[in-house]
């Protein structure tokens, strides 16, 4: 059988998120459902703990992690149940908010990241290319306070009011050559890596104890989940059917090779056996990592944090695995690339809640804001295009339509909307090619119902368009021819040699 | 309802950066009313159709009586700029709301898909409308490979998006150029569907009426009149009569002289000119007279309650005022348009706008008055504010008009040989076109395509910038038969108030005026051209005839 006929039915067997609504809304599954789901259904007692939660933390601290290039069908606290690979996130996820409908802004890790932190959609922070100059062999590194001088970052503000400010990272697309220091005090990131948690967990810690007293915001962030990082010593393939013929091993060139494929002939060749392995690869990152997650937590609760602390976890990105015959992540706009957990815990809080409602990683600087009862400028009110999700926990409705992007590489420039009633539409600048979507009937986006739904699709492509215009970017003012716009050096490299 | 959701748009426009931008974006984007579910949009486009040749424009003779009573309870526009002095061209940037460059319809050896950018039939389809369109001009639905000589039948982008395609007649010449009547039957087969109609009409294009009965043709001629010509050459039967005002004889007049074996052979009398005009307006009268049976087909179907008609010129027609005929430039003749919006119910009617507006602006009128939202491609600007007259309306301040292809290069492609076919000239005169076509065709090799000129237009000035005026003169129609190389300036600047005929360039006299307007057009011609469409070099082209 080729790859084409083949059907990935670990695509099937995943519980999509809106499998899960679905599952959860209504009818005879909700028991069940909601057993499994711990935190959906809410009992009286934990309604009036939720009613009683303040919403201003004013001088509490902040925990912000971002585990890199976790896809939200992976996680228990998201619908995953195939394997359990997230317990410490699920735990946590349940004794806060779990917004189950999150979508990032960008399916790569240096826009998406840079939007958390300024509030701005990547088109507007501009940081959407490793270079803004590619000259070789002068080439400029992008750097926010180059590209946009005039944004001011979460971590400026929040300095501004006295936090102590520390980023602890994995360096790569969120390394402080582009601009993600802006604003922390210490900012760690080791150089040519895409370093994991191993490393940024211990140099936080040492960070908090120098800091612990101090009211502080702190970044956690790892690669451990993402293709180009591998774990100390090997992986024990504790998830691998035993019988897996080994024709890939899990390695970070495989991963790469995969991926460049995938970029070069818009597809990539793939066993159904192949595919399950990689999941399983991924699924023994994340569980590796949600240990690692969990130690630290273990030393945090130490110092005698927990209480003084709002937790905010969160991914940049997913992770493709053949979904729609690539590999890897930044290309596409897919809800395996752009739909990502996010957990908000308050402190002391002890009754969760799972939110449906649709939203998007540009509401986390403004909800960071908001609960924190900071003193907020004029000007940083005007940059930040999200809104807080506060009213969210306070259980209004916070569904909104989110608008994505990634301009990726040499290969692409796209554009999307999903409404919040699960159409999604995109757009592709480089040859006008549009995909229509109903996530509803169809949360795989398999079928494409451009031309089934003409007005629809006009409609949408008319937001995206405006939506655009209105932020400053009219996509329509110039051609989109697809250039040279190289992330990583390896990747520049072979763009050269053409 | 409609003025509350422009001012929102405005807005966003200017809030680049605003706290609550996108959710109040997302909720008021769409427009409110829906006329989209129950409206007939009925657009009539002429070609070389003059204003100043219509009785309701203050024409003296009795050309449009049907077109004056349809005003009476219609929006009528004084002031209304045509994107191009070339029918395909014009005609393809109100269909496309965009200028020539943009859209891409930029010769008339045109590759299939020269055209990719959302046409009004396109959108309207979308939002359930049956679409139709009869034409009565040849641009539009013929096309003819150059190698087999052969005409084909190119599904191309005027035809494309129209679930009915009604041609007017088979095989070449004048005979094309009739009265879409068929469109008519059309109307009162399918008054009980939702529709979208487009009527296109060629009679008033040279030759003058040749395509028309002929008592109506000649009913305004100089008594007893012999055309000059006559005695020089004789035309082909099949291509008309030989009275008639032919393309090969108006465009060898220059500057009241007719020009034979490239010579001045004959000087123009007062009459001769009259007779030109009289074949141009009788075909004007003729047109008009269609327009009213268009008008009570509609009214007897039950269609004026909730059908949008609009007439307008695709561009109009020159007749000596420069020295030229037929519409070789950007002059005011050939680029003033008659411009009619009959809204439902004749809404708004008999109200006269004379602020200065676009082709370009005919598209996004249509839906907005339908409540669709408009394509953000579009480059015109809807005429609802200005017919509403909300404060603030004041149409386009700059109006722009590419002169592309220069028609040398149409000639260049196929042209020049095919009209000289039609006439039966002497060898003077045969030898020399020949000797023209080799020098067009080494200045315009196969793929390649001419700069253009260009002009900006408000309501009291026009400047023409001349992106390449030293191969214009080399290789200028006019020039060459003339013997005498015309000269271009880079820069004119004519005061289309006091001299509508654009005889004199003041650019020397009025800098500052040249400087604000040069500007203006530069930066119009930038943002053009970044997002130009190519003249694809290497696709299977098909030429466009001019018969």
């Amino acid at each position: 059988m080729s790859h084409k006929e083949s059907k990935n039915e670990f695509d099937v067997a995943l519980i999509n998120r809106r499998d899960f609504i679905k599952k959860t809304a209504v009818g005879a599954g909700v028991l069940a459902a909601t057993m499994a789901m711990p935190g959906f259904m809410l009992s009286n007692a934990d309604a009036a703990k939720l009613a009683n939660l303040p919403m201003k933390y004013k001088d509490y601290n902040v925990v912000f992690v971002s585990f890199d290039a976790l896809q939200a069908a992976h996680v228990g606290a998201q619908g995953y149940s195939t394997r359990n690979v997230t317990p410490t996130i699920d735990a946590m996820a349940k004794k806060g908010f779990n917004f189950v409908n999150n979508i990032s802004v960008a399916s790569w890790t240096v826009p998406a990241s840079m939007t958390w932190f300024t509030g701005v959609y990547p088109s507007e922070h501009r940081l959407t290319n490793k270079f803004s100059v590619f000259n070789p062999p002068n080439n400029v590194l992008s750097n926010l306070k180059k590209l946009s001088p005039e944004l001011v970052t979460l971590a400026e503000v929040l300095k501004e009011n006295g936090y102590a400010t520390g980023g602890f990272t994995g360096n790569a697309g969120v390394s402080g050559f582009f601009g993600y220091s802006q604003g922390f005090d210490e900012y760690f990131f080791e150089k040519g890596k895409f370093g994991s948690m191993g490393v940024s967990i211990p140099k936080g810690l040492e960070w908090l104890q120098k800091n612990k007293d101090k009211k502080f915001f702190m970044f956690l962030h790892g690669y451990d989940m993402h293709g180009q990082n591998v774990p100390d010593g090997g992986f024990d393939y504790r998830f691998v059917d035993k019988g897996y013929d080994k024709k890939f091993t899990g390695s970070a060139a495989e991963q790469e090779a995969l991926r460049e494929e995938g970029l070069e002939k818009g597809s990539v060749a793939l066993r159904e056996e192949d595919v399950k392995f990689w999941r399983a690869i991924y699924d023994e990152k994340i569980q590796r990592t949600d240990a690692r997650f969990k130690k630290f937590l273990e030393e945090y609760e130490k110092m005698g944090l927990m209480d003084k602390t709002i937790f905010v976890l969160t991914s940049d990105h997913g992770t493709e695995f053949h979904e729609h015959k690539r590999f890897d992540h930044g290309f596409s706009l897919y809800d395996e690339l752009i739909h990502v957990p996010l957990v908000i815990k308050l402190p002391k809080q002890k009754a969760g809640k799972v939110i449906k409602d649709q939203v998007s990683s540009i509401d986390v600087m403004p909800t960071i804001l908001d609960l924190l009862d900071v003193k907020v400028s004029d000007n940083v009110k005007k940059q930040m295009r999200g809104t807080t999700l506060v009213t969210g926990l306070k259980g209004k409705s916070v569904a909104k339509d989110v608008f994505f992007e990634t301009d990726y590489r040499q290969y692409t420039y796209k554009r999307g909307i999903q409404t919040k009633d699960g159409w999604k539409l995109i757009y592709t600048l480089e040859d006008k090619s549009r995909e229509l979507y109903n996530l509803k009937n169809d949360p795989h986006e398999t079928k494409n119902l451009v031309e089934r739904e003409p007005r629809r699709a006009y409609e949408l492509e008319q937001r995206v368009f405006a939506h655009f215009k209105s932020i400053g970017h009219d996509l329509n003012s110039k051609q989109w021819i697809p250039g040279l716009n190289p992330v990583y050096d390896s990747q520049a490299k072979g763009v050269q040699k053409k | 309802m409609i003025k509350i959701k422009k001012n929102i748009s405005i807005l966003m426009l200017i809030a680049t950066s605003c706290f609550a931008v996108e959710k109040s974006y997302a909720a008021d984007d769409l427009p409110v009313i829906k006329r989209y579910n129950d409206t007939n949009v009925i657009l009539v486009s002429l070609q070389c159709l003059r204003p100043d040749h219509l009785g309701v424009y203050g024409y003296k003779r009795d050309t449009s009586p049907n077109i004056d009573n349809l005003a009476k309870s219609s929006i009528l526009f004084d002031n209304t700029i045509a994107q191009a002095n070339l029918t395909p061209v014009a005609m393809m940037s109100v269909l496309t709301s965009q200028y020539p460059r943009v859209n891409g319809m930029i010769a008339f050896d045109a590759a299939k898909d020269a055209v990719t950018s959302r046409t009004l039939p396109e959108i309207l389809k979308y939002y359930g409308y049956t679409t139709a369109a009869v034409s009565g001009s040849p641009e539009f639905f013929m096309r003819y490979d150059t190698e087999t000589g052969t005409e084909i039948k190119l599904g191309d982008v005027f035809s494309r998006s129209f679930d009915y395609f009604g041609r007017t007649r088979k095989g070449l010449g004048s005979s094309l150029r009739v009265a879409p009547t068929e469109s008519l039957d059309w109307i009162q087969k399918n008054k009980d569907k939702k529709f979208f109609m487009w009527i296109a009409s060629g009679v008033i294009h040279v030759p003058y009426a040749a395509g028309i009965p002929r008592e109506e043709r000649v009913i305004y001629d100089p008594p007893g009149y012999t055309p000059f010509w006559e005695k020089f050459h004789s035309i082909k039967a099949e291509e008309g009569a030989s009275d008639d005002t032919t393309y090969d004889v108006l465009m060898r007049i220059y500057k009241d002289e007719y020009y034979l074996g490239f010579k001045p052979i004959y000087k123009l009398t007062q009459t001769d000119y009259s007779y030109i005009v009289s074949r141009y307006d009788a075909a004007i009268r003729y047109t008009d007279n269609f327009i009213g049976q268009l008008v009570n087909t509609i009214e007897k179907a039950g269609l004026s309650k909730n059908t949008i008609l609009i007439v307008h010129s695709i561009h109009g027609e020159d007749l000596g005022e420069r020295g030229t005929y037929v519409h070789y430039d950007l002059s005011e003749p050939a680029v003033k348009s008659a411009l009619l919006v009959r809204l439902p119910s004749g809404e708004q009617g008999g109200k006269k706008i004379s602020d200065q507006v676009q082709g370009i602006d005919i598209m996004p009128t249509v839906l907005d008055y339908l409540g669709i939202p408009r394509d953000y491609s579009q480059q015109g600007s809807s005429l609802l504010p200005l017919i509403k007259g909300e404060p603030g309306a004041v149409g386009t301040e700059y109006a722009f008009i590419d002169r592309i292809p220069w028609w040398e290069h149409t000639l260049s492609r196929w042209y020049l040989e095919f009209k000289n076919s039609q006439t039966n000239y002497p060898e003077s005169e045969k030898t020399p076109v020949k000797e023209y076509g080799a020098l067009l065709r080494s200045a315009f090799p196969p793929g390649s395509y001419p700069p253009g000129d260009i002009a900006i237009r408000t309501k009291q000035w026009k400047l023409f910038v001349r992106k390449a005026p030293r191969l214009l003169e080399q290789v200028s129609w006019y020039g060459y038969i003339t013997g005498v190389p015309l000269k271009y300036g880079d820069v004119e600047l004519y005061d289309i108030i006091s001299d509508p005929n654009e005889r004199t360039n003041v650019a020397e006299k009025f800098p500052e005026v040249v400087a604000t307007l040069k500007a203006k057009l530069m930066e119009w011609d930038s943002s053009v051209e970044r997002k130009k469409a190519v003249y694809g070099v290497g696709e299977k082209r098909f030429i466009i005839p001019y018969p």
